[in-house]
């Protein structure tokens, strides 16, 4: 029962490499790789059911590289639902390469799995690199000088995470999260923790596309097809955030080291995410400020350095890896434009919806899976005292509201365009897409009104981390 | 002598058990209120409609949707025990126990009065919206979000549910207004956002330092707003509500929004914002200001009575300088919510029992004047006061329902906010007299401004370069004359009408007395009857 709880990434892993020699070697036939998506769906979303059903076994592995706890089941759980939900709703004609197109993201959820059972510093770094070089195949794949530029800057990042995390190893003199916890207790704020803190918030940041920190990925994003777009927004982000919200867990003790600078960084987050969504007009521009902006969110959250803000953050990272991830996804080819979108909601209803509650969701309206997120965290931030973050915040949203309302508008508003002046041809509609656009709905949709169950996993995932 | 009855507060009788109460109960009669709307919402948004087939049966669907939901107000209503000092039809699920919010809904007089005047805007904004023809299925589908919306922050019981709620209604509307709008809807729908958005803003900050100051263990309001809080966090917290409620009344000067939105959106969407979403503002003040937070409500009682007398002396010097007949519509709107504002500042029980009359019949008369204007303007193709002259020969119907509009917003006896007005004046010059004398000062602006606007569109002379006119068509009629009917009917009947086999006014003073109960200098002077003799 116990390596059980293995069988998730085990299933992931292996799926990802399998399908990667099966391209390369042709083993599988054209006629059967039709039907390749939807058993991929499966198997994730057996992975998942194994996750929710073994993930609940407490347990260690690797020596203690490898904890299993609620905040690894949640995690884990939250990442496999995205991902699933991502490869239902895709339009695989839009994607560039079926294998590679279903491997990366497997292989990024694989590193986020990583991350989220992470024990040390090791495993934490490994799960976010592995996922974060899965974006920059995928961006490869049709726009080779942004992928560059994203492995350039994620190459930056990478380094200041690295140098961040070898000098917190030197300040405690030990790579083991439970531990650094412990030694911290009885630790001082001094500028020999706070500057590496520093560094790996920055480089935190940057793979989490926090604004000002965009600086590859948002373009990456725009470049890339639209499950690859969903990867670099969705699940490198969500990557970050989980090694941000671990490494805080195990920092609380002296959170003067991190708290005013992630407090900027959120702010910043916050109101410059929802004011760039409103500056630009492409859809997937859109979506990908909204994301940040969102982000932002679980970043303020883990200002609050309490267990409240840690399992509000954490609820709400669940809400934008779903919507984050399947957003650019569910758009398929319309990512041309406003005019690509222009009366959607007739010519593709499922499709629209899901872009719409996509939207709707990142900019925090109620009552979807973002809002109940971002009003948990609203309500640790007021619990801690922190309302000026907190009028930011809602700054924030409130731009990200009306941002996702003018493209609304065009889907829902204006009238369909023909096929030359749309720009780029209508998602394909197939039986699983169709599918997978109602359940993408349903999943927004519910995750907000059954919350109860959610919230409750996420608390005890935060208690896992050791906060009270 | 009607208004001297009110003018007393006298108790009325107890309601004794009745014949038919309690034949249909349901514990779910709230929910129904807000998901029904939904759910047909839902069901609009995904049934086949090749090539607008069934625009008509859409149509219907709304028409008939709200009018099951009033069927369940009208339960709600006919069972509604006016002497009880809780709330009623009370739901409570635990939604997040681990923030403390909870899907709690219940009403209590004022609650329901507003629910009633909610169900009657349904209605209406449906038969408003009935000459529709553009993309029906999504019209209606928004349409009935928004009707959701509005009921669920007026049952709702928890500061998280009436967050959720009070901020999802801007979506739809703005979408309505984006959507199907006049040249300037863009400008509007901005607009709306932005001030509602801040006003959302505003209550999210104050919900959250209540929360935090009571513990942050629970959203419910019986415990947030019954908490005892020191007077600088109640006056923090009694500000941030004043503009969470002026960014919807709307008060001077958070109004940007209204001009536009009045004057640009579809009639039908005009008249749900002017008569039952913009209501919330005032709502929300009395459930959070005036009943909750004593101290604050002392303190910044000055404060809402000169925001009042702003708002209705700003409304009313503007229309008077307006040339768009539309935009004139507009500002009229503004001043029932002064009245309001006005009522609730006094504090005095008289008056906050006129404030909640003034609810209702500021609602329909603030929905009339934005509505007969906006079909008075579709008809004569024109919105031009220079234009727009001696329509009355060709316009009967409507220029009887502009003229009753016009006094409604002045309120003319025989008109239901002829006793919320008398309530208000009458509560409000002991306590607020400079604010009372200003309103009323502003009131006569108004009434020359209206007396412009009459005489110059029905009464001048034809203008022969004018368009082609026509008069109200039978849908038009229909929502203009309910609305100008509910007025009639609660003027000539202040207590409000009396259901068949009940023996309860609408607006017994005991509705207000559920409000008023914590705060000793504004209770009511309204005793519940003896149980044995009925006296």
């Amino acid at each position: 029962m116990k390596d059980l709880v293995l069988v998730p990434e085990a299933l992931v892993a292996a799926v990802a490499v399998f399908i990667l020699l099966a391209g390369r070697l042709r083993w599988i036939r054209p006629a059967a790789r039709r039907s390749l998506p939807a058993a991929v769906t499966v198997v994730v979303l057996v992975a998942l059911a194994t996750e929710l059903w073994a993930g609940a076994t407490l347990s260690t592995h690797f020596g203690g590289a490898l904890v299993q706890d609620r905040f690894a089941l949640f995690a884990k759980a939250a990442i496999l639902l995205a991902v699933g939900v991502a490869f239902a709703v895709v339009d695989w004609t839009a994607e560039d390469s079926l294998f590679i197109g279903l491997a990366m993201p497997l292989l990024a959820t694989f590193g986020v799995m990583v991350a989220a059972s992470a024990g040390d510093l090791v495993a934490l770094w490994a799960g976010l690199e592995l996922a974060a070089a899965t974006g920059v195949v995928m961006v490869a794949l049709r726009r080779p000088d942004l992928a560059l530029r994203l492995l350039v800057t994620g190459g930056v990042a990478s380094a200041l995470l690295l140098t961040g995390l070898a000098f917190l190893y030197a300040s405690v003199g030990t790579s083991d999260l439970t531990v650094i916890r412990e030694v911290l207790f009885n630790g001082v704020p001094t500028l020999a923790l706070a500057i590496p803190v520093f560094l790996v918030i920055c480089g935190l940041a940057v793979h989490a596309t926090l604004v000002p920190f965009q600086l590859a990925g948002i373009p990456a994003s725009l470049g890339a097809s639209p499950l690859g777009a969903g990867l670099v927004l969705g699940l490198v982000a969500a990557a970050a955030a989980t090694v941000a919200i671990k490494l805080v867990a195990a920092l609380t003790p002296i959170p003067a080291v991190y708290s005013s600078f992630l407090e900027v960084v959120a702010a910043m987050a916050m109101v410059g995410g929802g004011a760039g969504a409103l500056a630009v007009r492409s859809p997937r521009a859109r979506i990908a400020y909204l994301a940040a902006g969102q982000i932002g969110w679980v970043a303020a959250g883990l200002v609050t350095h309490y267990r409240t803000g840690l399992a509000a953050s954490l609820f709400l990272l669940g809400a934008f890896a779903v919507a984050a991830t399947c957003g650019p996804a569910v758009m398929g080819r319309a990512d041309g434009g406003e005019p690509a979108i222009a009366g959607l909601g007739v010519l593709r209803p499922a499709r629209a919806a899901g872009f719409a509650l996509a939207m709707l969701s990142l900019a925090g309206a109620p009552p979807l899976a973002g809002f109940f997120g971002e009003f948990a965290v609203a309500a640790a931030l007021a619990q801690s005292g922190h309302f000026g973050l907190l009028a930011l915040g809602i700054l924030g949203s409130v731009l990200s509201l009306a941002a996702a309302l003018g493209s609304l508008r065009v889907m829902y508003v204006q009238s369909p365009l023909e096929e030359a002046r749309r720009g780029s041809a209508l998602p394909v509609l197939t039986r699983l897409s169709s599918f997978g656009a109602g359940a993408f709905c349903v999943v927004i949709a519910a995750y907000g009104l059954f919350s109860n169950p959610i919230l409750g996993l996420a608390n005890q995932g935060a208690e896992a981390l050791g906060l009270r | 002598m009607i208004w001297q009855a009110i003018a007393a507060a006298s108790p009325t009788p107890t309601p004794v058990t009745v014949p038919g109460a309690g034949i249909f109960s349901s514990p779910l009669l709230l929910s129904l209120t807000i998901w029904v709307p939904i759910a047909f919402a839902i069901a609009i948004a995904i049934m086949p409609n090749p090539r607008g087939r069934y625009d008509v049966l859409m149509k219907q669907i709304a028409f008939f949707t709200n009018l099951g939901v009033l069927f369940v107000l009208f339960i709600a209503y006919n069972q509604f025990q006016t002497f009880l000092p809780t709330m009623q039809y009370e739901e409570k699920v635990p939604w997040l126990p681990v923030i403390g919010a909870t899907y709690h809904l219940g009403v209590d007089g004022p609650g329901m009065t507003m629910l009633v005047l909610s169900g009657a805007i349904g209605i209406v904004s449906v038969l408003a919206s009935l000459g529709i023809r553009e993309r029906v299925r999504s019209y209606f589908c928004l349409l009935l979000l928004a009707q959701a919306t509005v009921n669920g922050a007026i049952v709702a019981r928890d500061m998280f549910v009436l967050i959720v709620f009070w901020g999802a209604a801007a979506i739809p509307l703005a979408l309505l207004i984006l959507g199907w709008g006049g040249p300037r809807r863009h400008h509007a729908a901005w607009r709306l956002l932005g001030y509602w958005g801040l006003g959302t803003g505003a209550l999210v900050i104050g919900a959250m330092t209540l929360y935090a100051v009571t513990g942050g263990a629970s959203f419910d309001m019986d415990v947030l707003l019954k908490a005892a809080i020191s007077p600088r966090v109640q006056l923090a917290i009694g500000l941030l509500m004043i503009v969470a409620a002026a960014t919807r009344l709307p008060l001077f000067p958070l109004h940007g929004w209204a001009r536009d939105v009045y004057a640009e959106a579809p009639v039908g969407v005009t008249v749900i914002v002017a008569g039952s979403a913009s209501r919330l503002g005032a709502y929300l003040l009395l459930r959070s200001l005036v009943a909750a937070e004593p101290a604050a409500a002392h303190l910044l009682s000055p404060l809402l009575a000169a925001l009042a007398a702003l708002t209705v002396g700003y409304a009313a010097l503007v229309a008077l300088r307006t040339v768009d007949l539309r935009q004139t519509a507009a500002h009229l709107a503004m001043v029932p919510g002064g009245i309001t504002v006005l009522a609730l500042a006094a504090l005095s029980p008289l008056a906050i029992g006129g404030a909640v009359l003034s609810f209702f019949a500021g609602g329909l008369a603030a929905a009339l004047i934005v509505g007969a204007c906006a079909t008075l303007s579709d008809r004569a193709q024109s919105r031009s006061l220079q234009v727009l002259s001696g329509l009355a020969p060709r316009m009967p119907v409507l220029t009887w329902l502009l003229i009753i509009s016009a006094f409604a917003v002045l309120g003319v006896p025989v008109l239901a906010t002829f006793p919320a007005e008398l309530m208000t004046f009458f509560g409000s010059l002991k306590t607020q007299p400079i604010g009372a004398f200003l309103v009323a000062a502003g009131l006569a602006v108004a009434a020359v401004a209206l007396a412009t606007v009459l005489r110059r569109v029905l009464f001048g002379a034809a203008n022969p370069d004018a368009p082609g006119v026509s008069d109200a068509s039978l849908g038009e009629t229909w929502y203009l004359a309910l609305l100008a009917g509910g007025l009639m009917w609660v003027g000539v009947f202040p207590g409000g009408p009396k259901l068949p086999g009940t023996d309860t006014p609408l607006f017994d003073p005991g509705l207000v007395n559920v409000m008023s109960a914590g705060i000793s200098d504004i209770a009511s002077p309204y005793t519940g009857p003896n149980p044995v003799t009925g006296q």
